[in-house]
């Protein structure tokens, strides 16, 4: 079990990944009021892989996960999913949002199936298949519920299942459990690493905690503090360890230490920028 | 996650949650003492109105002419009731009333909220209707009455179009507003999920319009019911308030009185039916 130095963007990745962030750069506004939210930036992503992105809060790790999501289209560079310029939301990429984004008005059954009714699947089986994840992430018995009825927890698994519903080629996921408590947080990462590991999807994952990243993914990537680049990068092993505690590891310790080292001083830099503005 | 009054938001989720139900309850509780005070209040009210307006001790503190008793509005209802007013039968009147009152309501439903939704989806066609609907909006629109009798005539016509006139921007600015309001999030998460264009406002910008539509409709049910006080002030000889105001012409005001209470009653009922319909169609609305 180790954490390796890893180069998202190495020159054969960039050319052979599922995912590939071509220096994508996002610039808000023009002018004297221009801010540079992104500088250009490179990875890719594997098919299967799971990437969590750790950076300091204003990094631009959501505007990465937008621009890969197409809802903002890069100043500069491109993304491209398996080859194809990435130019608009599409079902291949599936997001799930931290809160807020289930459908209020529709049940549990009708928001899962939301996404094959929209692309044309007849309501029979999107109704069939929408059931299967609402399995998945055990909510069988709350399908005809609204999702005001749901816990905060429970509300997540929707949106997973929606996402997943539609059998998409990767999952973005903005800090999904951020809003929950340690507990219940620590219940569906466990839950989402099965997932993972079951329905082989590409998992680009944004996340505020670095034991969450080490315990998920394959790959770990330190945004800089604003304009946003990638810091470092990390290959890490701790997610095929059927170990539950592997946490308290000494290894897990010292990769912890290792990438907190480099968060750190971005959230340094980060925080000053926050006081002179 | 709206902040509760009095309630510390806190960070966990779970928690937060409960203390908003235990909010809801006690918020719950206090309305319902709200409505005692409410009922109390009414109470009052009206035990004032009886001792003001009955013979104690010879004539009564208010003369009738001023304020007749409960007893006597209550006789005039029924006496016109019976007998109708001018000619005409109290349902008649009431009927034109009604006719005026949902015409415009409705009509101005069917034409408002789409236009109003446009207004908010498109940026152009919200540059083009903003000034008119904005400019008027201010405008008392029983100065316009006659104006609206000169232009369309004496007919129906011009009583509801004043209605409409007071209703439209109502409804078609909170329309618009809704539909501004659904969260980018969701338009998001539908677009991601493969939704078309179609299926977006079908299924997203629609519901998720709809509380804000309601509120909309129930500031416009009161406003339209008190508006045909205006609407039949002139050029008419039909309808509760034209009858409440021809009466008091005469001082007759026992009818005066029977034709307000009719109205208020009225449109306390129809808010009362929006608001259960509310309750039904937007279920989730106050709750995420």
């Amino acid at each position: 079990m180790s954490l390796v130095a890893f180069d998202l963007s190495g020159p054969s990745r960039l050319e052979n990944m599922e995912l590939v962030v071509d220096g994508a750069s996002k610039v808000f506004g023009a002018g004297e009021s221009a801010v540079t939210a992104l500088t250009p930036i490179s990875l890719a992503i594997g098919a299967g892989e799971f990437l969590s992105i750790v950076g300091p809060s204003g990094c631009g790790k959501s505007t990465l996960l937008n621009l890969i999501a197409g809802f903002e289209t890069p100043s500069s560079g491109e993304i491209r999913l398996d080859g194809k310029t990435v130019t608009r939301p599409g079902a291949e990429r599936g997001v799930v949002f931290q809160q807020g984004s289930l459908f209020p008005w529709m049940t549990v059954l009708d928001n899962v199936s939301f996404g094959p009714i929209s692309r044309g699947v007849p309501k029979a089986e999107a109704r069939e298949k929408a059931m299967q994840f609402i399995d998945l992430v055990h909510l069988s018995a709350f399908a005809s519920r609204y999702p005001y009825e749901l816990s905060g927890g429970m509300q997540q698994r929707v949106g997973i299942a929606r996402a997943l519903a539609n059998e998409p080629r990767m999952l973005l996921m903005d800090e999904p459990f951020a809003s929950l408590d340690q507990q219940t947080r620590e219940i569906l990462q466990f839950e989402i690493k099965r997932i993972w590991q079951r329905t082989k999807t590409t998992i680009f994952w944004i996340t505020h905690s670095i034991d969450e990243a080490l315990f998920l993914s394959t790959h770990v990537a330190v945004m800089s503090a604003r304009p946003g680049r990638i810091k470092k990068a990390f290959a890490s092993e701790f997610f095929a360890s059927d170990d539950p505690m592997v946490g308290s590891t000494q290894a897990f310790t010292e990769a912890k230490r290792e990438v907190t080292m480099v968060l750190h001083e971005e959230s340094m830099k980060s925080s000053k920028q926050e006081e002179q503005r | 996650m709206s902040a509760v009054p009095g309630v510390k938001q806190s960070a966990d989720g779970q928690s937060a949650k409960v203390n908003r139900r235990d909010t809801v309850i006690q918020l719950r509780s206090k309305l319902m003492s709200g409505r005692h005070v409410s009922f109390l209040s009414f109470l009052v009210m009206f035990a004032i109105w009886v001792v003001a307006t009955t013979p104690l001790l010879g004539a009564p503190m208010v003369s009738p002419v001023f304020l007749p008793s409960p007893q006597s509005v209550v006789m005039t209802f029924l006496k016109l009731a019976q007998e109708g007013y001018q000619g005409k039968s109290l349902l008649y009147h009431y009927g034109a009333s009604m006719f005026r009152f949902f015409s415009s309501f409705i009509g101005c439903v069917l034409l408002g909220v789409p236009i109003g939704l446009m207004m908010g989806m498109f940026r152009i066609v919200r540059a083009a209707l903003d000034p008119p609907i904005e400019f008027t909006r201010p405008i008392p629109k029983l100065a316009l009455l006659p104006l609206f009798v000169v232009w369309f005539g004496i007919g129906e016509f011009s009583k509801i179009f004043m209605i409409s006139f007071t209703l439209f921007p109502i409804i078609s600015i909170s329309a618009m507003e809704a539909v501004k309001s659904v969260s980018l999030r969701k338009i998001q998460a539908a677009k991601s999920l493969g939704a078309s264009d179609a299926t977006i406002f079908w299924r997203i910008l629609l519901p998720g319009s709809l509380p804000g539509i309601f509120t909309g409709l129930r500031v416009s049910v009161g406003l339209g019911v008190s508006m045909l006080v205006g609407a039949e002030m002139v050029a008419t000889s039909s309808g509760v308030a034209f009858m409440a105001l021809s009466a008091s012409d005469f001082l007759q005001t026992n009818i005066v009185l029977v034709g307000v209470t009719i109205l208020a009653v009225t449109g306390y009922l129809l808010d009362l039916l929006v608001r259960v319909i509310e309750k039904v169609v937007v279920h989730w609305s106050g709750r995420e």
